[in-house]
């Protein structure tokens, strides 16, 4: 308390009372409303029956746990249908951060110590730009190429690797490219500003003393870049667990993605009660998930977003 | 990498291969746009055209959905940036000790799943507007209201992060001076703090406009029963795909390169005029490569490029060589149940495998079939072909009604 | 009382636990050259962020033309603050930047540029009005600081090791132009630096300090040539310091017993010794001088190590009985013994030109 007193003198101070008056406003609105009282909300919600609004507040709007225990125990056995779902959205989730990790580490590292002037620059606009076409164009792109008319099966029948059209959407291969390829530029620039900062003396000097060229990545490279490949990674993988657009798009008929289930619930089903209670779940996997690999990794969180 | 020539060598080809990655898919798209089949592919190619444009502009869903986006995206821009503002001043001033968790409370909206926003703040809204009684037409069931919330939940962190990453580049002694040079804080922070983050404040209000307009997942559930721009394209594509997205592709891909070119320009014109390099450098010593290196210039020529290629494109007439197809088409299939009726007649109740012309499976279809140029035996008109909104890629891509733009 | 003085009445200030500033007693006469000597750390800057109001003091207080300045914000006081890095504003054009206290105070934009030009003329950069601050040198920033200070018609002028980032012939001729608007445009200068030169060059009176503590106010003259403390000798100039235990005391000379033989030097601030106590005898290697004689008093055995040569003195580096001492001749002078390598001479010092501390500082003055 006495330190958020000493912030609030130092900013009056600082900039004025209007602009100390706006800070604590906004950041107060912002974390309030905006962030932690909804979470609350959503949190009470899933503890709740899906009534009829006239009896929401009635005598039978009471507390209940019956929409987790719907998600461990279904109406009866266990309800391997929607753990299953989580599970494999957390794998998958995984599978695409690593992805991610390797394709963009050496990007990274060419554009931090490879690339010069003018190719450095066209590296930039090169990353940028696929970011900035929609991420449901993206999808669409991607089952375009995917398809089983597409380009890559034109090519894989035309060269005789394969005689039918192969099913890459049903293999669930259109969804991993297509979420690795979204956020590959969340990547690069996240291992990319960790790699900036490695002075190139330091690679000159390991390779004087002969180390490999794998050698120099691992013992010098790898741990300036980790609090970016964390940061990246991070980044990656919530967004990819949390992605709904791409799975709906780009997932095959019978495989769901967790947050598809949600939004099942929520928009099909119509049970908020339900969905609230799949969604924290969501949420509370996912931060415990990072929380867990920050403290493996030992990052801090401080280093996401840099 | 800088294994002598070797080093650079594998840093080139990794790099191509990555780019090609990147672009690869963005580029077929490109080119489907320009192909008048119904379906989105490259081959078989069958005309060029530019339907597929006019196609996207009269998606009456699409285009309301846009107005709707662009208003959020505004309205977004406009808290947003502040807010990030606020944070990010709230960040350099507080205590060693207490920054770190400042910073990750201000940084987790980025963590949360987007879906998680959504739901959380029309289930807080709701309850809220429930709590004051008030009815579904009010401004907790407003999509436009929840939308604006949700995303300014997340993309606030989004604009705190880039103004955050310009003030610690900030000398706060600047401030001081102001300061004690008479300023009141209020005049030191509008003369001179907010001059300072003025780039960061424009890259900051670019991005949150752009995170807005894309925003999918939370989106999706605070619009309610409304859309925007993004959903409305999301259920198109859910739905079934033509040609038209990729027409909207090719205008966002144009938009972009143009944007990105310009500021290209802007950003090496304002270091070669910082750096005083202006005078020596060659570029600027003739007065017509200095004038066409101007962004301004550079902007006026690349529109006046795009402008061009569009009413070029535009003159190709597609109507000629789609009816060419089209009877081709109507040929094969003629030609197809001629024989079929034949097998059909010579043996009457044996089980002849039915060769349905809408399934069949090589991409090159029967267009490319050499028989099909002989002329019709009878030039009826097809049998009516199965539906259209056939969302596989067989199927309706090899009706011939289906060439038709969708209108 | 007069607009431009200043005083510090028993300030102290501490963050937390550490204590930057124990202390401080003294007062500024307004249209003094007032400097704050000591080593980097010394708690300097943060009393003078103190006296412009950035910092407040934990105890005591700070008048400023005899007013009590608690309370009173920086952009209130009748400060002006040079800035180490002189924090001009780079967006800011030169004459926007020279006319920003007018403009805070809603000088109307045609009176701020006649006042912009003025100064510059005054500065001697006219006509540089509209340059972007990145395009001057390093000595022309400087001189645009000063200006924009003086634009704010402060009573009281504050620097902060403002010379310390320009190169050694720059500084010396800021030195004098320092010192020549100061006269100029008679305000108080409060001035902050870890270079003595400076201090001595360019001040009406110096305050020493040392880890938060004013050890010595005085003069130039006075600080360097009778210091009050061990740590004023040692780090005001070059000096030899001797350390011995009280013999006997006659007046203000005191002969101490020192591994080198029997010393006498004069007793700072004329204070009483007891026989047997702790002291330093500090001597400046240029009150040093070779004999040709064994001399009557302070004769010190010493073997010649090295000597260099750096153009107007000679610096002769000797050995005493373990002892180091250093020596200043003047290039020119060629009277005395030639010294050989490992040659042993006589060097001796007049006892008023040593200072006797006691060797335990707490006990000082």
């Amino acid at each position: 308390m006495a330190a958020l007193r000493q912030l609030w003198s130092t900013i009056a101070d600082r900039h004025g009372l209007g602009v100390a008056v706006f800070i604590g406003g906004a950041v107060l609105f912002w974390v309030l409303v905006l962030i932690v009282l909804p979470q609350l909300a959503m949190f009470d919600v899933s503890l709740r029956h899906n009534l009829p609004r006239p009896e929401i507040g009635g005598p039978a709007d009471v507390y209940t746990l019956k929409n987790y225990s719907y998600f461990l125990f279904g109406n009866g056995t266990l309800n391997t249908l929607d753990i299953g779902v989580l599970v494999k959205t957390l794998i998958a989730a995984v599978i695409v951060t690593l992805l991610d990790i390797v394709i963009c580490y050496p990007i990274a590292f060419i554009l931090a110590h490879s690339a010069t002037g003018v190719a450095a620059r066209m590296m930039v606009i090169g990353l940028i730009v696929p970011f900035w076409i929609n991420d449901i164009l993206r999808a669409f792109a991607f089952r375009i190429l995917f398809g089983a008319t597409g380009v890559i099966n034109g090519i894989g029948q035309a060269l005789g690797l394969w005689s039918s059209p192969i099913d890459f959407i049903r293999a669930d291969v259109a969804l991993y490219a297509g979420l690795a390829y979204t956020y590959t530029l969340l990547m690069v620039f996240s291992i990319y500003n960790a790699v900036e900062t490695l002075d190139r003396n330091q690679i000159e000097a390991a390779r004087d003393m002969g180390a490999s060229w794998w050698r120099v990545h691992w013992r010098v490279v790898l741990p300036v870049a980790k609090p970016g490949i964390a940061s990246g990674a991070t980044m990656v993988f919530m967004l990819t667990a949390g992605a709904l657009a791409a799975p709906q798009i780009l997932g095959g008929p019978s495989n769901l993605w967790f947050t598809q289930i949600i939004y099942q619930w929520f928009n099909d089903a119509g049970d908020w009660q339900r969905g609230s209670a799949y969604a924290t779940i969501l949420l509370v996997i996912c931060l415990a998930f990072v929380f867990l690999m920050m403290r493996v990794f030992k990052v801090s969180i401080g280093a996401i977003g840099r | 990498m800088t294994r002598g020539s070797g080093g650079g060598l594998f840093a080139f080809s990794y790099a191509l291969l990555f780019f090609l990655f990147l672009f690869g898919p963005l580029i077929i798209m490109v080119i489907t746009a320009f192909n008048s089949s119904a379906f989105p592919r490259v081959v078989p190619w069958e005309c060029f055209t530019t339907d597929w444009f006019g196609v996207l502009v009269r998606n009456e869903r699409l285009m309301t959905g846009l107005w709707t986006s662009l208003a959020i995206g505004l309205a977004v821009v406009a808290i947003a940036v502040p807010f990030g503002l606020a944070g990010a001043l709230a960040l350099a001033d507080i205590g060693p000790r207490l920054r770190a968790g400042l910073y990750a409370v201000l940084i987790t909206p980025i963590l949360i799943p987007g879906v998680v926003l959504g739901i959380s703040t029309i289930v807080f809204w709701s309850f809220v507007g429930r709590g004051v009684g008030a009815s579904y037409d009010t401004v907790f069931y407003n999509g436009f209201f929840l939308t604006l919330l949700g995303q300014v939940a997340f993309i606030a962190s989004y604009a705190m992060l880039v103004l955050n990453a310009r003030l610690q580049r900030f000398d706060p002694t600047l401030t001081e001076a102001a300061l004690d040079l008479g300023a009141t804080p209020g005049q030191a922070f509008r003369r001179i703090l907010l001059p300072f983050m003025k780039p960061a404040l424009g890259s900051a209000a670019f991005i949150t406009f752009l995170a807005s307009f894309e925003n999918y997942n939370t989106t999706v559930f605070t619009i309610l029963s409304g859309n925007t721009f993004t959903t409305a394209l999301a259920s198109k594509v859910r739905l079934g795909t033509d040609p038209s997205l990729s027409a909207l592709a090719v205008i966002i891909i144009a938009v972009t390169l143009i944007g990105a070119m310009v500021s290209e320009a802007h950003t090496r014109r304002q270091e070669l005029l910082r750096s005083g390099k202006a005078g020596q450098s060659r570029l600027y010593a003739n007065p017509l490569s200095r004038l066409l290196t101007h962004p301004g210039a550079v902007l006026v020529l690349l529109l006046g490029v795009t402008g061009f290629i569009t009413w070029s494109a535009s003159r190709v007439d597609a109507n000629l060589c789609r009816a060419a197809i089209l009877q081709e088409k109507q040929q094969v299939q003629e030609r197809l149940m001629q024989e079929q009726r034949n097998r059909i007649q010579q043996q009457a109740p044996a089980q002849a495998p039915a060769q349905a012309p809408s399934n069949n499976p090589s991409p090159f279809g029967g267009a490319f079939n050499p028989n099909s140029l002989a002329p019709p035996a009878q030039p009826a008109p097809p049998t009516a072909p199965p539906p259209s909104n056939n969302p596989s890629p067989f199927g309706g891509a090899f009706n011939p009604n289906s060439l038709a733009p969708k209108q | 009382m007069n607009t431009r003085d200043v005083v510090l009445e028993h300030v102290s200030i501490r963050f937390g636990n550490y204590r930057a500033v124990e202390n401080a007693h003294l007062s500024i006469k307004g249209g003094e050259f007032f400097s704050f000597l000591g080593p980097s750390g010394c708690g300097k800057t943060t009393l003078l962020r103190c006296i412009s109001g950035f910092v407040q003091p934990s105890e005591g207080r700070v008048l400023i033309g005899g007013k009590d300045m608690r309370n009173v914000g920086p952009n209130k006081r009748p400060t002006a603050l040079i800035f180490q890095n002189l924090a001009l504003f780079p967006l800011l054009s030169v004459a926007e930047n020279i006319a920003f206290p007018l403009e805070v105070r809603g000088v109307g934009r045609k009176e701020r540029r006649k006042r912009a030009d003025e100064l510059l003329e005054m500065i001697a950069l006219p006509g540089t009005g509209d340059k972007k601050v990145h395009e001057l040198s390093g000595g022309q920033r400087q001189r645009v600081a000063i200006a924009r200070a003086l634009a704010a018609e402060p009573d009281i002028l504050l620097l902060d090791e403002p010379l310390s980032a320009l190169d050694l012939k720059l500084r010396q001729h800021m030195r004098t132009e320092l010192r020549a608007i100061q006269q100029r445009v008679g305000l108080t200068f409060i001035y902050i630096t870890h270079d003595q030169g400076e201090a001595l060059t360019m001040s009406d009176q110096v305050a020493v300090m040392n880890a938060g503590v004013v050890e010595q106010v005085g003069d130039p003259q006075t600080i360097y040539n009778r210091p009050k403390t061990p740590f004023v000798a040692s780090f005001v100039g070059e000096t030899n310091a001797i350390p011995g235990a009280v013999i006997s005391q006659q007046g203000a000379l005191v002969t101490l017993d020192t591994a080198l033989g029997p010393l006498t030097g004069q007793s700072a601030g004329g204070r009483d010794y007891q026989a047997g106590e702790r002291c330093t005898l500090f001597v400046r290697p240029e009150q040093l001088a070779l004999a040709d004689a064994a001399p009557a008093t302070n004769a010190i055995a010493a073997r010649r190590v090295n000597e260099e040569f750096e153009g107007s003195i000679r610096t002769l580096y000797l050995s005493a009985n373990g002892l180091d001492l250093r020596l200043y001749r003047m290039n020119a002078d060629t009277s005395g013994p030639v010294l050989a390598a490992d040659g042993v001479a006589s060097v001796w010092f007049r006892p008023e030109h040593a200072t006797v501390l006691p060797a335990d500082p707490s006990r000082s003055g």
